[in-house]
């Protein structure tokens, strides 16, 4: 009798305790999505400085001063042009939404017409300043947009990946697919590629570094390579601050014309 | 002249200003010539350098634009401009900005509807970039925040009109009337008073569906109404033209919205009390009191990674009457206009193709403008393009004759 009570327990411990002897594999749909809620903190301040390098070597290089702070159901960005010299005081404010196929609202400063105009976030295919970066790029992209499917696991660099194949679910998307290799511990996308219409390989994405900030893993020094062009953009974030309290005021049209 | 030259040398190689003051601003060399009807003549070889001095002390801040231009067309004439010079300050809910200061209210681009509180300076026409067509306005301007919606209240002790150019310019334009004398300006200055103020009210919000403002003005027709005089003499009767600045008021608004891929645009205005000439000089010394609506109806959106950009503009005058004799801006009853602009960039957004165009229906005119523009660096920027006239009355049609060629080269720093 003992026996069998014995024999009864250790099956029912068995049953309870599978899945953490034997954790259930993660689909692709899953990685993407903790990629998707990894934390980032309620509020962020940083400087940006964007260089862009062309097949000749030259460079250009844009600076930026941004916001960016979550309101639950929506996010709010604010980004102040710093230089060149052309566009500077120029101004940028989106508001992007939780719900979706909701699109995300736009406006831009321009300060010698001293107008704030409402743009369309239609074109996410658009490049950003004329940077390798689309705004599509830039923002994030939401995990039931795309199919995704786990390739396999292997070392980049130093940190064990997922690599993991997305496919967009939207026909006339501008990318065919792109591959991520996600490190499993920290759900960073640390390479990316995206591949254009006819499935060819059109950019690349590396991150180079990324820190951690009061608590959360931020990604500060990125390369994007077009591959097809020969052209180059390497974006670096400095003077990172999160959860600082940005104001709700500061998200607003008064300071999109005032400036900094 | 040459004193203001000299002090802005030294303010900008001595280092005695503050250290914190930020300067910007660019030097521009502009060069056109016209073309077509047998003209080669260089009527723009100019040079331009323009400074700004801002300073943000966090609850102040002050700015000063001035503007210096060198037309070597013009015996190396040198004109001086102060463009902006205004001090702000900042308080919890609202803000106060006291100076010289350019107003631009609206969502019409190209056309000037609401957006009547800085007037034009037509010096070169509509030819110039549009922060350089609006003169600056003394006065001050208070705009008080609700969130994301908010109140704008402006004062302009002083009134000014539209700058026009010198009678021997090019683009002098056409009274539309048969004048055989010049007209007598004496009646023309709108004194500095308490009395002779302009004021501006606008309520604007800015919210995820849509964008609006709905504004009123008391003001000056920034154009003077032409006022004929009959006088009896020995040779007969002579006809006197005496231009006059008058009250107008006017109410409106304007809004912008998104619609899929298309951002949609409107701004509207009444305007109540503007002077019309008649064919008949000798009642009301040849002019009738008129309101008269201007619309615009408008569409930005994006194909095959080209941004278009048009509007539909419309002017009718209300109670219309057949006596009312035409003139540039005004053509019958109803005047009707369309904008287009289409825009393309490539080469990582260093090269762009640019087409703007005016059409006005009435007059069967418009001025086409393409332009190429090149960023040789961040800071140099290089511009080709061509001013085109077409029709023989109108607005454009008048300098039909002015078809131009240009080229500017823009250093900014």
């Amino acid at each position: 009798m003992k026996t069998l009570r014995l024999i009864t327990f250790l099956v029912a411990l068995l049953v309870v305790n599978t899945n953490e002897f034997y954790p259930q594999k993660l689909t692709g749909f899953q990685i993407m999505e903790k990629v998707y809620d990894r934390p980032e903190g309620n509020d962020m301040t940083s400087d940006l400085t964007m260089t862009l390098k062309n097949d000749s070597g030259d460079e250009r290089v844009r600076k930026i001063k941004q916001f960016t702070r979550d309101f639950g159901t929506m996010e709010k960005k604010i980004m102040f042009f710093v230089s060149p010299a052309d566009v500077k005081n120029t101004s940028f404010m989106n508001w992007s939404y939780s719900r979706q196929g909701q699109d995300d609202d736009q406006w831009i400063y321009l300060p010698a017409l001293k107008k704030t105009k409402r743009i369309s976030s239609e074109s996410k295919s658009d490049y950003f300043m004329g940077s390798d970066f689309t705004y599509d790029d830039l923002g994030d992209r939401q995990p039931n947009e795309d199919s995704h499917k786990l390739l396999k696991e292997e070392k980049y660099n130093s940190d064990d990946c997922y690599v993991i194949e997305s496919k967009p679910e939207q026909l006339d998307y501008m990318y065919s697919r792109t591959v991520s290799w996600v490190a499993k511990d920290k759900w960073i996308v640390l390479k990316k590629e995206f591949y254009d219409e006819d499935g060819d390989l059109l950019k690349t994405l590396t991150v180079k570094k990324f820190e951690n900030i009061s608590g959360i893993l931020v990604v500060t020094h990125t390369e994007m390579k077009n591959v097809q062009k020969n052209h180059q953009t390497i974006m670096d974030l400095k003077n990172v601050k999160i959860d600082s309290g940005i104001e709700d005021s500061k998200f607003t049209e008064r300071i999109m014309t005032r400036g900094l | 002249m040459k004193r203001f030259l000299v002090f802005i040398w030294i303010l900008l190689t001595s280092g005695i200003y503050p250290q914190s003051l930020d300067f910007s601003g660019y030097l521009r060399n502009y060069s056109g010539m016209r073309a077509g009807n047998g003209n080669t003549d260089f009527v723009i070889l100019q040079n331009t350098f323009s400074l700004n001095m801002e300073k943000n002390m966090g609850g102040s801040a002050f700015k000063i634009n001035t503007m210096l231009y060198h037309n070597g067309s013009a015996n190396d004439s040198i004109l001086f401009k102060l463009r902006e010079a205004y001090l702000d300050l900042y308080f919890d809910k609202f803000d106060i900005r006291i100076g010289k200061q350019q107003i631009v209210w609206g969502k019409a681009d190209g056309v000037f509807i609401t957006d009547i509180v800085s007037p034009k300076d037509l010096y070169e026409f509509l030819l110039p970039e549009f922060d350089e067509i609006r003169i600056g306005v003394t006065g001050i301007k208070l705009n008080y925040y609700l969130g994301d919606s908010g109140f704008e209240l402006v004062w302009l002790p002083v009134f000014n009109p539209t700058n026009s150019p010198e009678q021997n310019s090019i683009w002098y334009p056409s009274s539309g009337l048969n004048l055989a004398a010049a007209p007598d300006l004496s009646k023309q200055n709108v004194a500095a008073s308490l009395k002779n103020s302009e004021i501006f009210l606008k309520y604007s919000s800015l919210t995820g569906v849509i964008d609006f403002e709905l504004m009123a003005g008391y003001t000056w027709d920034d154009d003077p109404a032409m006022f004929f005089s009959m006088t009896p003499g020995p040779s007969g009767i002579s006809l006197t033209v005496n231009p006059e600045y008058k009250r107008i008021s006017l109410a409106g608004g304007s809004l912008s919205s998104t619609l899929g891929p298309l951002v949609i645009r409107s701004e509207a205005a009444y305007y109540f009390g503007k002077y019309f000439n008649t064919a008949n000089p000798a009642t009301d010394n040849g002019t009738i009191v008129k309101d008269y609506i201007h619309y615009m109806l408008g569409a930005d959106f994006m194909l095959w990674n080209i941004n278009f950009s048009a509007q539909y503009i419309q002017k009718a005058i209300i109670d219309y009457e057949p006596v009312i004799i035409s003139n540039n801006l005004f053509n019958g009853q109803y005047s009707d206009m369309v904008t287009f602009l289409a825009k393309y960039s490539m080469l990582n957004e260093t090269l762009n193709l640019e087409l703007f165009t005016y059409y006005d229906f009435e007059f069967d005119d418009s001025l086409i403008r393409p332009r190429v523009l090149y960023d040789y660096s961040d800071s140099i920027n290089l511009q080709f393009g061509a001013n085109i006239f077409t029709g023989e009355k109108g607005q454009f049609g008048q300098f039909d004759k002015n078809d131009m060629i240009y080229g500017k080269i823009i250093y900014s720093f």
